[in-house]
């Protein structure tokens, strides 16, 4: 399968996209920000809709979605406790304001449903090289700002109030983390699509938390399962004719679903 | 600019608040309140449900405003006095569950810098000796959801130790706590005290076990702070 170019292409961009999914998806789910991870890979639709209508790559409008509702999420005011106090009722209006955006681009585009089950759906086989290009960029961007981030947004995620009383600032650190996060989004929608490109960001990250890592095993595991669900999810299309979400959806289930009774097993 | 001069190279120990005014919501927790007390051993907040005394702790760390006037600790406006003061709120952290203990702790020992830890092994001892400190090394490496409440405070005190504080800011640390585990949180912080020579406010309403404990009272009534020793 090696031999052909799009799977070549395939493979190194979900690679790319893993990294990116297992680390940032890690830090996600320790914030309880899986809707969020939904909400903006979802947004990202809109974007790219948007920006195919107006004759960009949809990547870019992904991108640029995805950023602006990221930076809406993450401004948000923290409540008392540290936590925003309307976090979900904000990204839920965020989103819907957007996909219905997205409906109206969808509709001026003239482009309806074939490029709306592209954009849901992925369309990891039709990788180009700029495409390629654009995602290391985007994930070279991501893993930066997380290593700058770091020890201030562990310690704000665990425990928010405390990292605030001794100075973090982490309402910056939070607003930098979601547009991080909806960086990420945009990237991880463009291999598995808008509507399954969370199961590689939650997937992985939930099952690596349910195993009880600690920070930096947890991160390195959930790479490597985002790495094997994507990898997979590719020899397991080229080998059945399924689509690769299809795969990569059920793998992360799969793994979530194995975690837990491991879990099980092991308590007393 | 005299008078930043005295803050800065005689700072006035203990807890001083000039004509403060505090709020929180629509109840007013301080009118033109004003007040000098050390802070050395422990001293006991009190006040009826509702008071703001845990409001009261929150704007000694900076995370409240004030409506009028000065709180300084140790001679420090709460922005600067943050770096020497540890915190222990309310509700011992409920975030990521599933991590071991030790991570939490970790996280709280270089978590105000920003990048990536570097001296891990450094690290990971200063993490070790807080939770000897704080008598939670036995189960350092359990999930911090499967600790009891009160194992899980004693990983909270190893948090709000990091960074090597002169003073506890502990908010209701003996709620929720049976008998038997208030009596060992108290003698953990007579302990703490004695051994590391630093202060701990605390707010509670278990008055009783705290008895011959707290070194003196601040009871926080009616807009006003009055002491008693």
């Amino acid at each position: 399968m090696f031999e052909f170019d799009f799977m070549r292409h395939a493979f190194v961009g979900a690679a790319v996209v893993s990294v990116l999914a297992g680390t940032v998806g890690w830090f996600l789910m320790l914030r309880r920000q899986a809707f969020a991870a939904h909400a903006l890979s979802h947004i990202g639709f809109s974007g790219a809709a948007g920006a195919v209508w107006l004759g960009f790559p949809p990547l870019s409008g992904m991108v640029a979605f995805s950023l602006m509702a990221g930076f809406v999420i993450g401004a948000e005011r923290e409540g008392e406790r540290g936590v925003p106090a309307q976090r979900d009722s904000t990204i839920g209006l965020v989103l819907a304001a957007s996909l219905g955006l997205g409906a109206w681009f969808l509709h001026m585009s003239n482009r309806g449903s074939s490029l709306a089950t592209t954009l849901l759906f992925g369309d990891v086989l039709g990788i180009d090289v700029p495409t390629l290009e654009a995602l290391c960029g985007v994930a070279v961007l991501c893993l930066g700002l997380l290593a700058f981030l770091g020890r201030r947004l562990l310690f704000a995620s665990l425990a928010p109030e405390v990292a605030r009383a001794r100075g973090v600032p982490a309402r910056l650190v939070s607003v930098v983390f979601m547009a991080v996060a909806a960086l990420a989004c945009a990237a991880c929608a463009e291999v598995a699509g808008a509507l399954l490109a969370f199961s590689l960001m939650i997937g992985p990250a939930a099952t690596t938390l349910k195993l009880g890592l600690g920070p930096l095993a947890g991160i390195a595991v959930s790479v490597g399962l985002a790495l094997g669900l994507s990898w997979g999810g590719l020899m397991l299309s080229w080998v059945t004719d399924a689509p690769v979400p299809f795969w990569i959806g059920l793998g992360a289930a799969l793994s979530y679903a194995l975690a837990d009774l491991w879990r099980r097993f092991r308590s007393p | 600019m005299a008078e930043n001069k005295r803050v800065c190279c005689q700072p006035e120990r203990g807890l001083v608040l000039r004509d403060v005014t505090l709020t929180a919501g629509s109840t007013c927790v301080l009118r033109d309140a004003s007040l000098t007390v050390p802070l050395s051993g422990m001293t006991l907040l009190s006040g009826r449900n509702g008071a703001g005394k845990s409001t009261l702790l929150r704007a000694m760390l900076g995370l409240i405003p004030l409506q009028a006037g000065e709180i300084l600790t140790h001679g420090l406006p709460p922005t600067q006095a943050r770096q020497h003061i540890g915190y222990m709120p309310q509700s011992v952290t409920d975030a990521a569950l599933l991590l071991p203990a030790v991570s939490h702790v970790r996280a709280a020992v270089d978590g105000v810098r920003w990048g990536l830890p570097l001296r891990l092994r450094a690290r990971r001892e200063e993490s070790d000796r807080l939770l000897a400190l704080t008598g939670a090394s036995a189960f350092a490496h359990r999930p911090l959801g499967l600790l009891s409440g009160g194992e899980r405070q004693r990983v909270g005190l190893a948090q709000a130790l990091a960074g090597s504080p002169d003073l506890l800011l502990l908010d209701e640390p003996l709620a929720a706590l049976d008998q038997a585990g208030q009596e060992r949180t108290v003698r953990l912080l007579r302990d703490l005290t004695e051994r590391l020579g630093i202060g701990i406010v605390l707010t509670s309403h278990e008055t009783e076990v705290l008895s011959g404990v707290v070194t003196r009272v601040v009871q926080l009534a009616d807009g006003g702070l009055h002491v008693r020793v």
